[in-house]
């Protein structure tokens, strides 16, 4: 990989008029993939506009330029079948595209119009807001329930903090956004020392400094985001969801102080690949849960924010951000088997802490990540923007520090930083119900919670059960909240 | 019409030419071989390094579930495939997956289930050889079995919340009365939840479709046709063949047009979908090329109809067109999202009369070109790596085991007229082959 690394090169712009950075990968294919990532997000949303970086985005990649109607953006760029891609997170703006080198042109000359100069048009901004509102309303509330769950997650744990709401924003904070709020967030953020520009394939010589040329006109200049520590949690805190719904979807995670980069980051991405590498049938979680017991569909853990795991196998790049958590998704049980799967997760969760991995599991874990890291950069697409997560976290290319971070790792590193970064005891805890305050009661009085099998099950599961049954789940009492879901992201 | 995919992208030093008028669709020279068994094997080498997929194509979906009450069972099996064998416990086959670093799943889908896998090219051996030992020597128990049905319940009430997997499943109850189609790939609740009592049932499947003679192997990557042939032979070479055909049952014609309902029980937004009976994958004939055309002509997001309804007048906030390639004749559908109740007639009337607009007028042949060139580089462009490849594939395969049928089929686009999207469009968009569902919230 450090071959590869090598063609890979990151212009830093100090030779350049451009103030920001520039990756480019030359090559013989004749696709052009272009990708410009802002350092700028959900987390620089002033209070009460929760959603403004979002829809800024929105209107840069969804809506026309000054020059072109967003209609005749689409008329132009559909018969070379371009899409331009934007995604928001709460410290990075991305805007990815790919185009045959035959439109390269034709394609450049619209999408720099639709960065550099945009057409601010209050019919798209209606548009797009309502498209905003209702994704909130209808496609996360009402229709995607382990979403939902996840998000709400991340909200609770960062209430009162710059990344305490949903990129997408707040209903009401998207109502009352206005087109000055917009064209003052475009023009103090989108500046090009914040801008990286990553771009792959058989374009021309010339391409790269004249995207530097152009992007250098972005003159604005943003404030550094700070971040202050997420608030302690104190023990075991519950949240619930009231909606109307046929199952119960339940996300649970604390907060870790440890990013890409860190010493303790890859012991750590071997602890979660081993409890619930994502959507893999090979994780400890998964087999308990599903595979011994039929409790649902799959449980998955994560180190790193992951969002649309339903959709997809392998995360999207740029979600780089300087805080994580540490998380498990439990995909949709039966009402009423909820109690004991939650038990369960904590038994095994419990047990992972107390511990740890095997020599096995250790070794079995750590080839499979050596390998796997091959398949996460499958496209260029992927390429750069794992490229341009790496220069964030300032680490070499992915590949490389995964790598050369496994050959040296050890069992006792990895236990060591299961038992420093993932304690059990403070966690919250996050229920999509129906009827929640029968659950909330059953949790909170630690009721028995017996599984009934559709068929007989060995001994060593029956025994467990026993056990995890009647698991003491030390659920707050004062912690826990019941939200209708109307109120969720209003 | 391809399902759309979630990689999408490009085809290396191959896209100039299949980006070119002259060109072949399908780029790359392909090994394509049977077996005396009936097992065909189609490998494709690619200028990526070191990666390899192996996507293993059964042709049997949810449209070979002819017995009533066994709706939703072909996705079942394909669970059941992951639970072992003679040889290897499903614990063995896991860590042996995960030694490789292999990234593996399967999808099942109406005419179809797919068993995929994409690892470095230095495992392809061992991949193979534990593939051929769960499609021959499939092994569990009646307890494992029954567990396995409750995770397809779990699949079932995850995505339950969403209304667009409950309107597609009274779309195709209304739309056919006989032939399998009637019922979607999850199946029935009542026959989910059935499953864990169709363990005899499942050793008859199996019996049935998980023969060579329905199965194809692709194989993509950093591989040699020659080695990968001899790997094939030497696991696979004695698996041996079946003999029962699927009688699918016809679905005759329809005497009036049908619409149905759906009342979700919490708040969401009206959507609304218009279905014709469509034509059956065809790569000979112009009709599957001429109605994908038409979808995209039509319902795309440069249609004048999405202009109208997203754009201008903001009563929708999603149109789109299906016209997926089915083995059989299937569903043209277009389906809006919109914003107020009060619009749904009206947009439903909008949609009918983009239809009809195709019957009664030829479309401008600038258009036409610009939808051609549209989907030729949007082809190109999913095909710009190892598994995308052989994902695309997979799906053409699905249908008639050759990757030809892409070349095939892009002339046929490429050959289409003005005049032929009107017969066309006169041919399927008749009245008494439409069905029209609506979904909202419960009053």
């Amino acid at each position: 990989m450090k071959f590869r690394w090598m063609f890979l090169m990151v212009l830093s712009a100090a030779a350049q008029s451009f103030a920001g950075q520039m990756i480019t990968q030359p090559g013989k294919s004749p696709l052009v993939t272009i990708r410009l990532v802002f350092r700028t997000g959900a987390a620089s949303d002033p209070k009460g506009k929760e959603g403004l970086a979002a829809l800024t985005a929105a209107m840069v990649a969804e809506a026309g330029s000054r020059r072109l109607t967003y209609q005749q953006i689409l008329d132009a760029l559909f018969p070379m079948a371009v899409n331009i891609d934007d995604q928001v997170d709460k410290e990075m703006t991305t805007f990815s595209t790919e185009t045959h080198v035959d439109n390269l042109e034709k394609f450049y000359g619209i999408f720099r119009d639709m960065v550099l100069d945009p057409g601010w048009r209050e019919d798209d901004l209606r548009r797009l807001k309502d498209s905003a509102i209702n994704f909130l309303q209808v496609s996360l509330r009402g229709n995607n329930d382990e979403e939902l769950g996840k998000e709400v997650l991340y909200n609770e744990i960062y209430a009162g903090h710059p990344y305490g709401h949903y990129d997408i924003g707040r209903v009401s904070a998207i109502r009352s956004i206005t087109m000055d709020d917009l064209k003052q967030f475009y023009r103090t953020h989108y500046n090009a020392s914040n801008l990286t520009i990553a771009v792959a394939g058989g374009y021309p010589k010339d391409f790269p400094s004249r995207l530097q040329q152009d992007f250098s006109r972005l003159k604005g200049s943003a404030d550094k985001l700070r971040l202050p520590a997420p608030k302690r949690i104190d023990g075991r805190e519950l949240v619930m969801v009231e909606k109307q719904t046929r199952s119960v979807a339940i996300s649970l995670g604390f907060p870790i102080d440890v990013r890409r980069g860190d010493a303790d980051f890859v012991p750590l991405l071997v602890a979660k690949s081993w409890l619930g590498q994502h959507r893999s049938s090979g994780g400890r979680l998964y087999d308990r849960l599903r595979e011994k017991r039929g409790l649902n569909y799959g449980d998955y853990a994560y180190i790193e924010y992951f969002p649309r795991g339903m959709y997809q196998f392998e995360p999207d790049p740029n979600l780089a951000r300087k805080q994580q958590i540490f998380q498990v998704w439990i995909r949709p049980v039966k009402p009423e088997t909820a109690h004991f799967a939650l038990r369960l997760a904590i038994h095994e969760l419990e047990r992972f802490h107390r511990q740890g991995l095997s020599e096995e599991d250790f070794e079995q874990t750590r080839t499979f990540l050596s390998k796997y890291v091959n398949l996460l950069t499958k496209t260029k697409r992927a390429e750069l923007g794992y490229a341009i997560d790496s220069q964030y976290y300032g680490i070499p290319n992915y590949n490389t520090y995964l790598k050369s971070a496994l050959a040296k790792l050890t069992r006792d590193d990895v236990n060591r930083a299961i038992r420093k970064h993932l304690p059990m005891e403070n966690m919250k805890i996050v229920v999509i119900a129906e009827n929640c305050g029968k659950l909330r009661d059953a949790i909170l009085s630690e009721a028995r919670s017996p599984m009934k099998y559709n068929s007989p099950k060995p001994k060593e599961i029956l025994e467990e059960d026993e056990i995890v049954e009647k698991l003491p789940l030390h659920v707050r009492k004062d912690s826990v909240k019941i939200l209708p879901v109307n109120t969720v992201f209003e | 019409m391809l399902p759309a995919l979630c990689t999408a992208l490009l085809g290396i030093s191959m896209l100039a030419q299949a980006a070119g008028p002259q060109q072949k669709a399908f780029p790359y020279a392909y090994d394509q071989h049977d077996f005396s068994n009936g097992l065909r094997l189609i490998t494709v080498p690619t200028d990526y390094p070191n990666v390899v997929a192996v996507y293993i194509v059964v042709q049997t979906g949810s449209r070979n579930e002819i017995e009533p009450g066994k709706s939703g069972f072909a996705h079942f099996f394909e669970h059941v495939m992951f639970r072992g064998t003679k040889n290897m416990s499903p614990e063995e086959y896991e860590q042996r997956l995960k030694r490789m670093g292999a990234s593996s799943n399967a999808s099942t889908w109406d005419d179809r289930t797919i068993y995929h896998t994409t690892f470095s090219k230095e495992d392809l051996d061992e991949l193979l050889r534990i593939e051929a030992d769960r499609f021959e020597n499939l092994s569990y128990s009646e307890d494992v079995f029954r567990t396995e049905a409750l995770a397809v319940l779990g699949e079932y009430n995850k995505s339950s919340a969403e209304p667009l997997e409950k309107l597609n499943e009274v779309l195709y109850d209304t739309a056919f009365d006989k032939h399998t189609y009637k019922h979607t790939t999850i199946g029935f609740l009542k026959d989910i939840e059935d499953m864990p009592n169709q363990y005899a049932y499942s050793k008859v499947f199996f019996n049935r479709f998980y023969r060579p003679e329905y199965t194809t192997i692709i194989v993509t990557g950093d591989v040699s046709p020659v080695a990968v042939r001899a790997m094939v032979e030497k696991y696979w070479g004695n698996w041996r063949r079946g003999s029962y055909k699927v009688d699918i049952p016809a679905e005759p014609a329809h005497s009036g047009p049908r619409t149905n309902h759906v009342d979700w029980p919490s708040p969401t937004l009206p959507v609304i979908s218009v279905a014709f009976r469509n034509s059956a994958y065809t790569d000979t004939e112009a009709d599957s090329a001429a109605l994908d055309l038409i979808g995209q002509l039509g319902f795309s997001r440069n249609s004048d109809l999405y202009r109208k309804l997203v754009i201008e007048d903001q009563t929708a906030d999603f149109l789109a067109f299906d016209n997926f390639d089915h083995l059989d004749p299937n569903l043209f559908t277009v389906i809006a999202r919109v914003k107020k109740e009060a619009d749904v007639s009206r947009i439903r009337d909008q949609i009918l009369a983009t239809l009809k607009g195709f019957q009664d007028n030829p479309v401008p042949m600038d258009k036409l070109e610009a939808v051609k060139q549209h989907l030729r580089y949007a082809f190109a462009l999913r095909l710009d790596n190892s598994e995308a490849i052989a994902m695309t594939l997979a799906h053409f395969i699905s249908l008639r085991r050759t990757p030809e049928t892409i070349n095939r089929l892009y002339d046929r686009y490429a050959a289409l007229t003005p005049a032929d999207l009107q017969r066309i469009a006169r041919k399927y968009f008749t009245e008494n082959e439409r069905t029209i569902v609506t979904l909202s919230t419960k009053q």
